[in-house]
Protein backbone atom coordinates (compact mmCIF):
# COMPACT_ATOMS: atom_id res chain seq x y z
CA UNK A 1 0.00 0.00 0.00
CA UNK A 2 2.74 2.41 0.93
CA UNK A 3 4.61 1.56 -2.18
CA UNK A 4 1.56 2.30 -4.24
CA UNK A 5 1.10 5.66 -2.52
CA UNK A 6 4.68 6.60 -3.13
CA UNK A 7 4.32 5.62 -6.74
CA UNK A 8 1.28 7.83 -7.24
CA UNK A 9 3.04 10.74 -5.57
CA UNK A 10 5.99 10.22 -7.78
CA UNK A 11 3.89 10.21 -10.96
CA UNK A 12 1.96 13.31 -9.94
CA UNK A 13 5.00 15.31 -9.04
CA UNK A 14 6.54 14.29 -12.31
CA UNK A 15 3.59 15.57 -14.31
CA UNK A 16 3.64 18.75 -12.22
CA UNK A 17 7.22 19.31 -13.13
CA UNK A 18 6.53 18.62 -16.76
CA UNK A 19 4.06 21.46 -17.09
CA UNK A 20 6.69 23.86 -15.81
CA UNK A 21 9.63 22.52 -17.66
CA UNK A 22 8.43 23.11 -21.18
CA UNK A 23 11.77 24.10 -22.59
CA UNK A 24 10.92 24.05 -26.27
CA UNK A 25 12.28 25.69 -29.32
CA UNK A 26 9.12 27.13 -30.82
CA UNK A 27 10.50 27.29 -34.30
CA UNK A 28 11.53 23.68 -34.21
CA UNK A 29 8.17 22.71 -32.80
CA UNK A 30 6.35 24.35 -35.71
CA UNK A 31 8.71 22.82 -38.21
CA UNK A 32 8.08 19.33 -36.92
CA UNK A 33 4.36 19.92 -36.90
CA UNK A 34 4.52 21.09 -40.48
CA UNK A 35 6.52 18.07 -41.59
CA UNK A 36 3.90 15.82 -40.06
CA UNK A 37 1.14 17.63 -41.95
CA UNK A 38 3.04 17.56 -45.23
CA UNK A 39 3.01 13.79 -45.14
CA UNK A 40 -0.77 13.77 -45.19
CA UNK A 41 -1.01 16.15 -48.12
CA UNK A 42 -0.62 15.47 -51.82
CA UNK A 43 1.83 17.74 -53.57
CA UNK A 44 1.27 17.90 -57.29
CA UNK A 45 4.25 18.79 -59.39
CA UNK A 46 3.74 22.02 -61.25
CA UNK A 47 5.44 23.59 -64.23
CA UNK A 48 7.23 20.57 -65.64
CA UNK A 49 7.63 22.66 -68.78
CA UNK A 50 7.17 26.38 -69.28
CA UNK A 51 4.81 25.98 -72.21
CA UNK A 52 2.33 23.51 -73.65
CA UNK A 53 4.83 22.82 -76.46
CA UNK A 54 8.44 21.81 -76.10
CA UNK A 55 9.34 23.07 -79.57
CA UNK A 56 7.17 21.58 -82.30
CA UNK A 57 5.45 18.89 -80.30
CA UNK A 58 3.33 18.90 -77.20
CA UNK A 59 4.73 18.94 -73.70
CA UNK A 60 2.94 17.42 -70.71
CA UNK A 61 1.53 20.80 -69.73
CA UNK A 62 -2.07 21.77 -70.39
CA UNK A 63 -3.35 25.33 -70.60
CA UNK A 64 -4.78 26.22 -67.23
CA UNK A 65 -8.51 26.40 -66.67
CA UNK A 66 -10.18 29.55 -67.93
CA UNK A 67 -7.12 30.62 -69.88
CA UNK A 68 -6.86 31.25 -73.59
CA UNK A 69 -3.44 30.87 -75.09
CA UNK A 70 -2.88 32.67 -78.38
CA UNK A 71 0.14 31.25 -80.16
CA UNK A 72 2.00 32.42 -83.21
CA UNK A 73 4.74 30.21 -84.55
CA UNK A 74 7.11 30.99 -87.40
CA UNK A 75 9.58 28.81 -89.24
CA UNK A 76 11.91 30.51 -91.66
CA UNK A 77 13.73 28.89 -94.57
CA UNK A 78 16.81 26.73 -94.24
CA UNK A 79 19.88 28.65 -93.18
CA UNK A 80 22.04 26.96 -95.83
CA UNK A 81 20.23 29.14 -98.40
CA UNK A 82 22.94 31.60 -97.51
CA UNK A 83 22.90 35.35 -97.83
CA UNK A 84 20.71 35.25 -100.97
CA UNK A 85 17.75 34.19 -98.76
CA UNK A 86 19.17 36.08 -95.78
CA UNK A 87 19.75 32.70 -94.14
CA UNK A 88 16.16 31.65 -94.59
CA UNK A 89 14.38 34.78 -93.42
CA UNK A 90 12.87 35.26 -96.89
CA UNK A 91 10.79 32.10 -96.65
CA UNK A 92 8.60 32.17 -93.62
CA UNK A 93 5.77 29.81 -92.85
CA UNK A 94 3.58 30.26 -89.85
CA UNK A 95 0.97 28.66 -87.67
CA UNK A 96 -1.54 30.60 -85.66
CA UNK A 97 -3.57 28.92 -82.98
CA UNK A 98 -5.91 29.37 -80.08
CA UNK A 99 -5.68 26.99 -77.17
CA UNK A 100 -8.18 26.86 -74.34
CA UNK A 101 -7.99 25.33 -70.90
CA UNK A 102 -11.40 23.83 -70.15
CA UNK A 103 -10.70 22.04 -66.88
CA UNK A 104 -7.52 21.74 -64.86
CA UNK A 105 -6.75 18.58 -66.85
CA UNK A 106 -8.25 19.17 -70.31
CA UNK A 107 -7.23 21.55 -73.05
CA UNK A 108 -8.41 21.93 -76.62
CA UNK A 109 -7.02 23.98 -79.46
CA UNK A 110 -7.44 24.90 -83.08
CA UNK A 111 -4.83 26.17 -85.50
CA UNK A 112 -4.08 27.05 -89.09
CA UNK A 113 -0.71 26.58 -90.75
CA UNK A 114 0.32 28.28 -93.97
CA UNK A 115 2.38 25.17 -94.74
CA UNK A 116 0.08 23.06 -96.97
CA UNK A 117 -2.82 25.32 -95.94
CA UNK A 118 -3.56 23.04 -93.05
CA UNK A 119 -6.17 23.34 -90.32
CA UNK A 120 -5.81 21.36 -87.16
CA UNK A 121 -7.67 20.70 -83.96
CA UNK A 122 -6.59 18.74 -80.93
CA UNK A 123 -7.30 17.88 -77.33
CA UNK A 124 -4.91 16.94 -74.57
CA UNK A 125 -5.99 15.33 -71.33
CA UNK A 126 -3.82 14.84 -68.29
CA UNK A 127 -4.54 11.37 -66.92
CA UNK A 128 -1.94 11.23 -64.16
CA UNK A 129 -0.19 13.97 -62.31
CA UNK A 130 3.23 13.55 -60.79
CA UNK A 131 2.93 13.97 -57.04
CA UNK A 132 4.64 13.41 -53.74
CA UNK A 133 3.48 13.31 -50.14
CA UNK A 134 0.46 11.17 -49.35
CA UNK A 135 0.21 9.90 -52.90
CA UNK A 136 3.45 9.16 -54.62
CA UNK A 137 3.24 9.26 -58.39
CA UNK A 138 6.58 9.23 -60.16
CA UNK A 139 5.37 10.51 -63.55
CA UNK A 140 2.69 12.57 -65.23
CA UNK A 141 0.80 11.06 -68.12
CA UNK A 142 -1.26 12.74 -70.81
CA UNK A 143 -3.15 11.71 -73.91
CA UNK A 144 -3.11 13.94 -76.97
CA UNK A 145 -5.12 13.43 -80.14
CA UNK A 146 -5.19 15.74 -83.10
CA UNK A 147 -6.89 15.87 -86.47
CA UNK A 148 -5.37 17.73 -89.38
CA UNK A 149 -7.05 18.90 -92.57
CA UNK A 150 -4.95 19.87 -95.52
CA UNK A 151 -6.69 22.17 -98.00
CA UNK A 152 -4.33 22.35 -100.97
CA UNK A 153 -5.94 22.16 -104.44
CA UNK A 154 -6.24 18.62 -105.71
CA UNK A 155 -3.24 17.72 -107.82
CA UNK A 156 -5.20 15.32 -109.99
CA UNK A 157 -8.75 16.45 -110.68
CA UNK A 158 -9.47 13.66 -113.13
CA UNK A 159 -9.87 11.02 -110.46
CA UNK A 160 -12.49 11.00 -107.70
CA UNK A 161 -11.26 13.04 -104.74
CA UNK A 162 -12.82 12.59 -101.34
CA UNK A 163 -12.86 15.00 -98.45
CA UNK A 164 -11.61 12.25 -96.17
CA UNK A 165 -8.43 12.05 -98.23
CA UNK A 166 -7.45 15.40 -96.83
CA UNK A 167 -7.59 14.21 -93.25
CA UNK A 168 -4.74 13.04 -91.03
CA UNK A 169 -4.79 12.00 -87.41
CA UNK A 170 -2.18 11.78 -84.68
CA UNK A 171 -2.41 10.13 -81.28
CA UNK A 172 0.18 10.53 -78.62
CA UNK A 173 0.86 9.37 -75.10
CA UNK A 174 3.08 11.68 -73.11
CA UNK A 175 4.92 10.39 -70.07
CA UNK A 176 6.85 13.08 -68.25
CA UNK A 177 8.85 13.45 -65.11
CA UNK A 178 10.20 16.55 -63.48
CA UNK A 179 13.43 15.21 -62.02
CA UNK A 180 14.39 18.37 -60.27
CA UNK A 181 13.47 22.01 -60.15
CA UNK A 182 15.36 22.55 -63.39
CA UNK A 183 15.37 19.24 -65.25
CA UNK A 184 12.37 17.57 -66.90
CA UNK A 185 12.24 14.78 -69.45
CA UNK A 186 9.33 13.25 -71.32
CA UNK A 187 8.78 10.36 -73.73
CA UNK A 188 6.07 10.47 -76.38
CA UNK A 189 5.08 7.32 -78.31
CA UNK A 190 3.13 8.64 -81.28
CA UNK A 191 0.98 7.24 -84.07
CA UNK A 192 0.30 9.33 -87.16
CA UNK A 193 -2.43 8.04 -89.44
CA UNK A 194 -2.81 8.98 -93.12
CA UNK A 195 -6.16 8.46 -94.79
CA UNK A 196 -4.45 8.75 -98.15
CA UNK A 197 -0.76 8.34 -98.85
CA UNK A 198 1.11 9.42 -102.00
CA UNK A 199 2.28 6.01 -103.15
CA UNK A 200 0.76 2.59 -102.73
CA UNK A 201 3.90 1.42 -100.91
CA UNK A 202 3.82 4.19 -98.30
CA UNK A 203 2.67 3.17 -94.83
CA UNK A 204 -0.59 4.76 -93.77
CA UNK A 205 0.46 4.53 -90.13
CA UNK A 206 3.69 6.06 -89.00
CA UNK A 207 4.91 5.11 -85.54
CA UNK A 208 7.44 7.25 -83.78
CA UNK A 209 8.92 7.59 -80.33
CA UNK A 210 9.68 11.07 -79.20
CA UNK A 211 11.91 12.26 -76.41
CA UNK A 212 12.02 15.78 -75.16
CA UNK A 213 13.49 17.63 -72.24
CA UNK A 214 14.31 20.92 -70.71
CA UNK A 215 17.06 22.26 -68.54
CA UNK A 216 16.49 25.53 -66.75
CA UNK A 217 19.44 27.88 -66.78
CA UNK A 218 17.73 30.60 -64.76
CA UNK A 219 14.23 30.87 -63.27
CA UNK A 220 12.94 32.38 -66.51
CA UNK A 221 15.11 30.76 -69.17
CA UNK A 222 15.36 27.12 -70.16
CA UNK A 223 17.05 25.15 -72.91
CA UNK A 224 14.83 22.61 -74.66
CA UNK A 225 15.47 19.73 -77.02
CA UNK A 226 13.11 17.40 -78.82
CA UNK A 227 13.70 14.37 -81.04
CA UNK A 228 11.25 12.07 -82.81
CA UNK A 229 12.53 8.69 -83.93
CA UNK A 230 10.42 6.99 -86.61
CA UNK A 231 10.33 3.23 -86.11
CA UNK A 232 11.86 1.57 -89.21
CA UNK A 233 9.13 -0.18 -91.17
CA UNK A 234 6.58 2.39 -90.07
CA UNK A 235 8.51 5.30 -91.49
CA UNK A 236 7.65 7.50 -94.46
CA UNK A 237 10.22 6.91 -97.19
CA UNK A 238 12.74 9.70 -97.87
CA UNK A 239 12.16 11.46 -94.59
CA UNK A 240 14.45 12.16 -91.68
CA UNK A 241 13.81 12.25 -87.98
CA UNK A 242 12.88 15.58 -86.51
CA UNK A 243 15.38 17.16 -84.14
CA UNK A 244 14.98 20.57 -82.60
CA UNK A 245 16.97 22.60 -80.14
CA UNK A 246 15.70 25.77 -78.56
CA UNK A 247 15.46 28.17 -75.71
CA UNK A 248 12.39 29.30 -73.74
CA UNK A 249 12.25 32.79 -72.35
CA UNK A 250 9.39 33.71 -70.08
CA UNK A 251 8.32 37.25 -69.30
CA UNK A 252 5.05 37.83 -67.46
CA UNK A 253 2.21 36.54 -69.63
CA UNK A 254 4.45 35.73 -72.61
CA UNK A 255 6.62 32.77 -73.41
CA UNK A 256 9.09 33.20 -76.27
CA UNK A 257 10.51 30.04 -77.73
CA UNK A 258 13.41 30.46 -80.15
CA UNK A 259 14.80 27.40 -81.83
CA UNK A 260 16.61 25.66 -84.63
CA UNK A 261 14.93 22.65 -86.21
CA UNK A 262 15.09 20.56 -89.35
CA UNK A 263 11.28 20.42 -89.62
CA UNK A 264 9.28 22.91 -91.61
CA UNK A 265 5.84 21.83 -90.42
CA UNK A 266 4.44 22.53 -87.01
CA UNK A 267 1.77 19.86 -86.64
CA UNK A 268 2.31 16.21 -85.73
CA UNK A 269 1.98 14.95 -89.29
CA UNK A 270 4.23 17.54 -90.87
CA UNK A 271 7.11 17.37 -88.41
CA UNK A 272 7.09 13.77 -87.22
CA UNK A 273 6.58 11.99 -90.53
CA UNK A 274 7.39 14.57 -93.19
CA UNK A 275 10.63 16.16 -92.07
CA UNK A 276 13.02 16.34 -95.00
CA UNK A 277 15.92 18.42 -93.73
CA UNK A 278 19.19 16.96 -92.52
CA UNK A 279 21.11 18.69 -89.74
CA UNK A 280 24.40 17.50 -91.21
CA UNK A 281 23.73 19.28 -94.48
CA UNK A 282 22.66 22.48 -92.82
CA UNK A 283 18.98 22.06 -93.68
CA UNK A 284 18.18 23.78 -90.47
CA UNK A 285 15.49 26.40 -90.00
CA UNK A 286 15.33 29.14 -87.47
CA UNK A 287 11.93 29.55 -85.86
CA UNK A 288 10.07 30.93 -82.92
CA UNK A 289 6.83 30.43 -81.02
CA UNK A 290 5.21 33.24 -79.15
CA UNK A 291 2.58 32.44 -76.60
CA UNK A 292 0.37 35.05 -75.02
CA UNK A 293 -2.15 34.04 -72.41
CA UNK A 294 -5.43 35.78 -71.71
CA UNK A 295 -7.58 35.15 -68.68
CA UNK A 296 -11.12 34.47 -69.84
CA UNK A 297 -12.58 33.56 -66.48
CA UNK A 298 -11.57 35.75 -63.59
CA UNK A 299 -11.01 34.27 -60.20
CA UNK A 300 -14.15 34.93 -58.21
CA UNK A 301 -12.30 35.10 -54.93
CA UNK A 302 -10.45 38.38 -54.66
CA UNK B 1 -4.91 7.36 1.60
CA UNK B 2 -5.42 10.88 2.97
CA UNK B 3 -1.95 11.86 1.87
CA UNK B 4 -2.74 10.92 -1.66
CA UNK B 5 -5.95 12.91 -1.62
CA UNK B 6 -4.17 15.98 -0.36
CA UNK B 7 -1.56 15.73 -3.02
CA UNK B 8 -4.13 15.27 -5.75
CA UNK B 9 -6.06 18.32 -4.60
CA UNK B 10 -2.87 20.36 -4.34
CA UNK B 11 -1.85 19.33 -7.78
CA UNK B 12 -5.20 20.23 -9.31
CA UNK B 13 -5.15 23.64 -7.63
CA UNK B 14 -1.63 24.18 -8.81
CA UNK B 15 -2.34 23.45 -12.40
CA UNK B 16 -5.49 25.54 -12.35
CA UNK B 17 -3.58 28.62 -11.33
CA UNK B 18 -0.63 28.18 -13.56
CA UNK B 19 -1.45 29.82 -16.84
CA UNK B 20 -0.57 27.64 -19.79
CA UNK B 21 2.60 29.00 -21.26
CA UNK B 22 2.48 27.98 -24.88
CA UNK B 23 -0.13 29.31 -27.27
CA UNK B 24 -0.35 28.09 -30.82
CA UNK B 25 -2.31 28.43 -34.05
CA UNK B 26 -2.51 26.43 -37.25
CA UNK B 27 -4.75 28.54 -39.39
CA UNK B 28 -3.72 32.15 -39.20
CA UNK B 29 -4.47 34.35 -42.18
CA UNK B 30 -1.76 36.09 -44.14
CA UNK B 31 -2.60 38.41 -47.01
CA UNK B 32 -0.22 40.27 -49.24
CA UNK B 33 -0.88 42.99 -51.73
CA UNK B 34 1.22 44.49 -54.45
CA UNK B 35 0.05 47.86 -55.72
CA UNK B 36 1.80 48.72 -58.96
CA UNK B 37 0.66 51.32 -61.50
CA UNK B 38 -0.71 48.74 -63.95
CA UNK B 39 -1.63 45.83 -61.78
CA UNK B 40 -2.97 45.02 -58.37
CA UNK B 41 -2.11 41.60 -56.99
CA UNK B 42 -3.70 40.02 -53.92
CA UNK B 43 -3.08 36.63 -52.41
CA UNK B 44 -4.05 34.99 -49.14
CA UNK B 45 -3.06 31.95 -47.18
CA UNK B 46 -4.93 30.47 -44.25
CA UNK B 47 -2.11 28.22 -43.19
CA UNK B 48 -0.07 30.44 -40.93
CA UNK B 49 1.40 28.49 -38.07
CA UNK B 50 2.35 30.34 -34.94
CA UNK B 51 3.53 29.69 -31.43
CA UNK B 52 3.96 32.00 -28.48
CA UNK B 53 5.83 31.13 -25.29
CA UNK B 54 4.55 33.45 -22.59
CA UNK B 55 7.15 32.42 -20.06
CA UNK B 56 9.97 33.62 -22.23
CA UNK B 57 8.23 36.18 -24.41
CA UNK B 58 9.30 34.15 -27.44
CA UNK B 59 7.39 33.65 -30.64
CA UNK B 60 7.69 31.82 -33.95
CA UNK B 61 5.63 32.03 -37.14
CA UNK B 62 5.89 29.97 -40.26
CA UNK B 63 4.03 29.85 -43.57
CA UNK B 64 4.19 27.58 -46.57
CA UNK B 65 4.69 29.74 -49.67
CA UNK B 66 2.72 27.41 -51.93
CA UNK B 67 -0.36 27.82 -49.75
CA UNK B 68 -1.00 31.32 -51.11
CA UNK B 69 -4.11 31.52 -53.27
CA UNK B 70 -5.80 34.33 -55.12
CA UNK B 71 -3.71 36.13 -57.72
CA UNK B 72 -5.08 37.37 -61.02
CA UNK B 73 -4.55 34.14 -62.92
CA UNK B 74 -3.29 30.61 -62.34
CA UNK B 75 -0.27 31.50 -64.43
CA UNK B 76 0.56 34.33 -62.08
CA UNK B 77 0.49 31.92 -59.18
CA UNK B 78 2.82 29.62 -61.06
CA UNK B 79 5.23 32.47 -61.73
CA UNK B 80 5.02 33.54 -58.10
CA UNK B 81 6.17 30.10 -57.02
CA UNK B 82 8.53 29.34 -59.88
CA UNK B 83 10.22 32.63 -60.69
CA UNK B 84 9.92 34.93 -57.73
CA UNK B 85 9.68 32.98 -54.49
CA UNK B 86 11.36 29.83 -55.83
CA UNK B 87 9.11 27.80 -53.52
CA UNK B 88 10.83 24.54 -54.33
CA UNK B 89 14.12 25.84 -52.93
CA UNK B 90 12.60 28.02 -50.21
CA UNK B 91 9.29 26.41 -49.29
CA UNK B 92 8.60 28.54 -46.23
CA UNK B 93 8.77 32.01 -44.83
CA UNK B 94 9.66 32.23 -41.15
CA UNK B 95 9.58 34.94 -38.49
CA UNK B 96 10.83 34.21 -35.01
CA UNK B 97 12.18 36.17 -32.11
CA UNK B 98 11.16 37.94 -28.94
CA UNK B 99 8.54 40.45 -27.91
CA UNK B 100 10.27 43.62 -26.71
CA UNK B 101 7.58 44.73 -24.24
CA UNK B 102 6.73 42.65 -21.22
CA UNK B 103 3.01 42.20 -21.07
CA UNK B 104 0.94 40.57 -18.44
CA UNK B 105 -0.87 38.07 -20.58
CA UNK B 106 -3.05 37.01 -17.68
CA UNK B 107 -4.92 40.32 -17.91
CA UNK B 108 -7.52 40.74 -20.58
CA UNK B 109 -7.18 43.74 -22.83
CA UNK B 110 -5.60 45.27 -25.88
CA UNK B 111 -1.92 45.93 -26.18
CA UNK B 112 0.43 47.17 -28.85
CA UNK B 113 3.70 45.34 -28.94
CA UNK B 114 6.84 45.26 -30.98
CA UNK B 115 8.06 41.89 -32.15
CA UNK B 116 11.75 41.75 -32.81
CA UNK B 117 13.24 38.89 -34.71
CA UNK B 118 14.51 37.32 -37.87
CA UNK B 119 12.25 37.41 -40.90
CA UNK B 120 13.33 34.84 -43.45
CA UNK B 121 11.73 35.08 -46.89
CA UNK B 122 13.21 33.60 -50.06
CA UNK B 123 16.06 32.28 -47.94
CA UNK B 124 17.21 35.77 -47.04
CA UNK B 125 17.25 36.76 -43.38
CA UNK B 126 16.36 40.27 -42.27
CA UNK B 127 16.34 41.60 -38.73
CA UNK B 128 12.95 43.24 -38.28
CA UNK B 129 10.91 44.95 -35.61
CA UNK B 130 7.22 44.55 -36.43
CA UNK B 131 4.46 46.35 -34.59
CA UNK B 132 1.44 44.28 -33.74
CA UNK B 133 -1.87 44.67 -31.99
CA UNK B 134 -2.47 42.01 -29.41
CA UNK B 135 -5.73 41.31 -27.67
CA UNK B 136 -5.92 38.95 -24.77
CA UNK B 137 -9.37 37.38 -24.48
CA UNK B 138 -10.97 34.62 -22.45
CA UNK B 139 -10.17 32.05 -25.06
CA UNK B 140 -6.84 33.04 -26.43
CA UNK B 141 -4.58 35.72 -27.80
CA UNK B 142 -5.59 37.61 -30.91
CA UNK B 143 -2.84 39.11 -33.05
CA UNK B 144 -3.19 41.44 -35.99
CA UNK B 145 -0.41 43.19 -37.74
CA UNK B 146 0.27 45.15 -40.91
CA UNK B 147 3.75 45.63 -42.24
CA UNK B 148 5.62 45.84 -45.48
CA UNK B 149 8.28 43.71 -47.05
CA UNK B 150 10.68 45.01 -49.69
CA UNK B 151 11.39 42.51 -52.42
CA UNK B 152 14.85 44.00 -52.79
CA UNK B 153 15.53 43.16 -49.11
CA UNK B 154 14.99 39.50 -49.86
CA UNK B 155 16.86 39.20 -53.09
CA UNK B 156 13.76 38.93 -55.29
CA UNK B 157 14.55 40.86 -58.45
CA UNK B 158 11.80 42.44 -60.55
CA UNK B 159 12.45 42.04 -64.28
CA UNK B 160 12.32 45.38 -66.09
CA UNK B 161 9.42 44.22 -68.26
CA UNK B 162 7.10 43.84 -65.26
CA UNK B 163 8.31 46.96 -63.37
CA UNK B 164 4.94 48.61 -63.85
CA UNK B 165 3.04 45.50 -62.76
CA UNK B 166 4.82 44.50 -59.59
CA UNK B 167 5.59 46.74 -56.64
CA UNK B 168 8.84 46.46 -54.75
CA UNK B 169 7.03 47.22 -51.52
CA UNK B 170 4.59 44.45 -50.66
CA UNK B 171 2.00 45.10 -47.99
CA UNK B 172 1.46 42.16 -45.69
CA UNK B 173 -1.27 41.76 -43.13
CA UNK B 174 -1.65 39.07 -40.54
CA UNK B 175 -4.73 38.02 -38.59
CA UNK B 176 -4.67 35.15 -36.18
CA UNK B 177 -5.79 33.88 -32.82
CA UNK B 178 -3.61 31.64 -30.71
CA UNK B 179 -4.96 29.20 -28.21
CA UNK B 180 -3.38 27.46 -25.23
CA UNK B 181 -1.72 24.27 -26.18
Amino acid sequence: MLLKKLFIIFILSCSCLLTYAQEVDLNQMLEEEQKKEEKDKIHYTEATFKSTRIINGHSIEVTQKGIMDFRIAHRFGTINGGFYDLFGLDNASMRMSFDFGLTPRLMVGVGRSTYQKQYDAFFKYKLLRQSSGKRNMPVSLAWMSSAMLQTMKWTDTTRPNYFSSRMYYAHQIIVARKFSESTSIQIMPTLVHYNLVKLAGDPSDVIAIGIGGRQKVSPRVSINAEYYYQIPGYQMPNTTNSFSLGVDIETGGHVFQLHFTNSRGMTERTFISETAGKWGKGDVLFGFNISRVFTLKKNKKK
Amino acid sequence: MRLVQIIVILWICCSAFVQPVIYTTNNGIVTFRSEAPFELINATSKELKGALDLSKNNFAFRIRIRSFEGFNSPLQKEHFNENYMESEKFPEAVFNGKIIETIDFSKKGKYTIRAKGKLIIHGVEQERIIKSDVEVTDKGIRISSVFSVLLSDHNIPIPRIVKEKLANEINVSIQTELFAK
